[in-house]
Parts: structure tokens; sequence; C-alpha cells
């Protein structure tokens, strides 16, 4: 188990630090897929392959797939000088970390872990769902929060299609004057 | 024989044995999977196909693994050569993977997750990345517009392949593959592909389109982008590209039996052949590999606005009607 976890944990830093310091965005899109595969590797050892799973479709498959798209077609994938990762907002940009480093220390350091070990996670699929559309018992915070995210979902969905839809009777816009 | 048959029983040998094996099917599919596509579209346009190495052609795979290993491997000068050379293995290592959740028979399957489907849907999402890292690597115009389509077509087929799981997930009441296959009992008559057909019907279609192949190869595009992303690879990385897709493929159609088309199951009771039910399987998912190549060498490649309306304007629509369709009956009956 330790030694997965350092691996995991080695994957996961390894391709965070490569996120920020390769001079090439489209590399940092593809260390972003691994540091994603290795959080999906926590989550297993946590004993919740259903978030393990989702974590892989949605952001390896989804996310850093469109990302990669959305560079492929604005701009010429390029690499650049390290001077201009390294800009002028690098103290703000220290700032900013270390404080939220600060923070998230604090916050690990007063939470209580005594009675929590690995393997809390929703096994159970059918569980986490009933959990989330409020049939079971449990806390009904999770169905508040699940049906804000389909509302989230389907703003998006309407606005992508007003953004890309034609105008009526206007044609294919080719560019051109006619 | 009894002894190895115990071995089995003990967990960490089980694992090794079965992965080892699931590892040399899939590296062998490949190689017999490129001879069945040459003989089939020899027979489907009335020559003989590979003949010359062994009796019938059948040691051409041997022959071509032998000539794939001893090529050199040649890059392009402004490749990208990390990515370039990461792609295909991003390729193949998804395609193998999946074969880890496939029930073969009722004790064979490697890893019973509970939840198999989505261990499915998630480790195919991959794909995409090995295409556009082969796509970006290469640093070819033809290579990155056969990514971008591969990319777009993958994502958008995604949709409806994940739509028409669902109508399965619901009527079996859960989403490991064994419990699947048990659920569609052993008669041809009560297997999932006759309620479900719209969803069966989707599922092979939009697989058809996730593993790139005829009517929906536009990412190699031969005539017009003279292969796509793999146009600059050579010797074992094309090699590994190839086997890829065939794994993808055989992988593909395995789900569609083990979900439509019973599993393992026999098609009537007294066909059952006990512990040789794999038979059955195996037979199943041949001959819908079959139909892939059939397909290939009878249908025209669709354009990218035809693929594009076909995925998010009669797939979606279809899956999401017959979803509620599943819902009502499962209300009234």
């Amino acid at each position: 188990m330790t030694v997965a976890f350092v691996f995991l944990a080695g994957m996961t830093l390894v391709s965070a630090l490569g996120v920020v310091l390769s001079r090439s965005v489209v590399h940092s899109a593809l260390f972003m897929s691994g540091s994603f595969l290795g959080i999906s590797g926590y989550f297993v050892m946590l004993n919740a392959p259903a978030l393990a799973a989702f974590q892989v479709l949605i952001y390896v498959g989804a996310v850093t797939v469109v990302i990669l798209f959305g560079i492929m077609f604005t701009q010429k994938p390029q690499v650049r000088r390290y001077r201009t990762i390294i800009n002028r907002q690098f103290w703000a940009g220290l700032l900013v970390a270390v404080g939220i480093g600060a923070f998230l220390a604090y916050v690990l350091s007063a939470e209580d872990w005594g009675g929590t070990e690995a393997g809390n996670g929703p096994r159970e699929v059918g569980a986490f769902g009933r959990d989330l559309l409020g049939v079971s018992q449990g806390a009904e915070i999770f169905t508040l929060l699940y049906e804000v995210a389909s509302v989230l979902l389907l703003v998006a969905v309407v606005a992508a299609i007003v953004v890309s839809r034609r105008k009526i009777g206007g044609g294919v816009d080719r560019g051109v004057r006619e | 024989m009894q002894t190895v048959l115990n071995l089995l029983e003990v967990e960490p040998i089980r694992l090794l044995i079965s992965f080892g094996a699931v590892l040399f099917l899939v590296l062998n599919l490949a190689a017999v999977l490129t001879m069945a596509e040459r003989k089939v579209s020899g027979y489907i346009q009335l020559r003989y196909g590979p003949n010359r190495v062994g009796p019938r052609g059948l040691l051409q795979p041997a022959a071509d693994v032998f000539k794939l290993f001893t090529k050199e491997n040649v890059s392009p000068g402004r490749s990208d050569l990390w990515v370039f050379l990461g792609a295909p293995i991003a390729m193949f290592i998804p395609a193998a993977l999946v074969w880890l959740v496939v029930p073969f028979a009722p004790e064979a399957v490697v890893a019973d997750l509970n939840v198999a489907i989505l261990f499915f849907v998630a480790i195919t999402s991959i794909g995409a990345l090995g295409v556009v890292m082969a796509g970006y690597g290469s640093r070819s115009a033809f290579s990155l517009l056969g990514a971008l389509r591969g990319a777009a077509q993958m994502i958008s087929y995604e949709v409806p392949l994940i739509l028409s799981l669902l109508g399965v997930v619901m009527l079996t009441g859960s989403l490991s593959l064994v419990d699947v296959v048990q659920a569609q009992g052993d008669t041809i008559w009560t297997w999932y592909f006759l309620p479900q057909l719209p969803m069966f019907i989707t599922f092979y279609i939009a697989g058809l389109a996730e593993v790139k192949r005829v009517p929906f190869d536009l990412p190699e595009g031969e005539s017009e982008i003279v292969g796509g992303y793999m146009i600059e690879y050579s010797g074992m990385t094309w090699a590994l590209i190839q086997a890829a897709e065939f794994a993808s493929m055989a992988v593909i159609s395995a789900v569609t039996v083990t979900l439509f088309v019973g599993g393992w199951q026999p098609p009537l009771p007294f066909l059952d052949l006990g512990p040789f039910n794999w038979v059955w399987f195996g037979l199943k998912t041949a001959l819908i590999m079959f139909t892939f190549q059939w397909i290939r060498w009878s249908v025209p490649r669709l354009r990218m606005d035809q693929l594009m309306d076909l995925g998010w304007k009669i797939l979606v629509p279809v899956t999401l009607i017959w979803l509620f369709v599943t819902a009502g009956a499962m209300l009234v009956f």
C-alpha cells in the first residue's frame, strides 16, 4: 500500500510540476492528464472505484482532450522561453500559492483525523446514487448540490446552442462579403 | 492438472496468470485480426487474399510481425519526440486495459468490478488522448488534421455510446458485466438485444465510430489526408498503433456481446457446454468482428457533416427516447 501511495504521489507531483514548468502549452496539458490519473489512483486506494472512474472519464477523457483541442485550433503550439513563463506576476503568484498552502496546512492539521481510515468512500455505487437523489436517509444537502449541478449543466448546454446557432435565413457565413 | 487448477484459487497467482493470459490474447489478436481482415477483404472482392506463407497463407501474421520488428523506426526531424513515441503507448494501454473487466466465462474474469461498465466507458475515453498526441507529436499538417477529426469524432460518439448502455443498466440494476450476462438467461429471446434493439443498433454504430472503422474512418481518410494521425509512424510504433486499433475493435465487439448478446450464455438451454461456455463468447465476438469487416468492404466513408448529423441528430435522440420507453415499460410491468 505504501509503495503504491508513494508511486501515485510521485506521479501526481511530478506531473503537476511538469504542468507549471514545461515550456510548451501542449506539454502542460499532457502532464495535466498524468496528474489527473494519479488522483484517480488515490480514489482507488480509498475504496471508491466509481469516483476513480468518473475522475478518468471526466478529467482525463474529456477536459484534457477538449483543452488540447482548443489549443490546436486557436494557436500554433510553440515553445516559449522560460522568461515568458516566470513573468512579472511572479511575486503575486508566489503570495497566492503560499497563502493557499498555509490555509490548507492549517485546515489539515486542525481537523481530527483519528477516527478516519482508508475505505470510507462510497464503495457501493447504488448507495452513492441514492445519496445523491435524496432517497436514502443520508444528509439532504447532496440532493441540493446535485440539482444545482444539473441546472448549471442545462444552462451551459442552452448557452452553447445559443452561441453556435446559425441565424435563420442567414446561410453559412464564409467570411466573404457579397 | 488439479494442482494447477488449485493454484488459480490463490489470489496473487490468479491475478498474475489471468493478466498474462489477457496480455497474450491482446497481443495475438492484432496479428490474427490483420490476417482475418485481409482474407475477408479478399473473399469479398472475389480474390484469394494472402496465400503464400504457410498453408493457405495462414502463417502470414508471423511473417508480418517479423518484418515489422526488423524495420527501422523513423521519426520526423522536427517531431516532438517524447509525445511522438508516447502516443502509440497511450493508444495501446487503454485498449488492453478494458479486457480486464470482460467476462469470458462465469469465473473467468480478471477483475469482477462492481463498476465494470463505468470502467469500460472511462478507459475508452482515454483513447482520444493518444490520437491527439500522435497528431501533435508528428508536427505534420496531415497528422494534425487527422487528429482533430479523430478527437472530434471520438468525443461526439462517446455520448450515444454511454447513453445506449443505460437501458441495459436499468434492466439489470447493476454496473457489473458479470451480473449483466447472468441477468440475460440462457435462451436467445431473453437476451437484451431484442427488448433493447434501438440501443443495440446505436451501441453498434457508436462503437464502430469509436474505433474509427469504415464508414467512420475520417481520421485516416487515405484519399484526402493519406493516413491521418499515423502517417509519420513506421516499424514497431506503427505496428503498436495498428495493434491498438485491432484490440479496441475486438474489445468493442466483446463488450457488445457481453451487454446485448448474452456473453457466455448458450443460445438454447440444451446447448450448454458447462466449463466450455467461453466457446459461445468467442463465437459471438468473432461474429460481431466479422460484421465489422463486412461493413468495411461494403459501405463508403461518411462526410464530416454527415458524421456529426448522424451522431447528434439521430443516435442521441433515439437513445433518449428509448430510455424513456424502457423506464415506462419497467414502471408498468
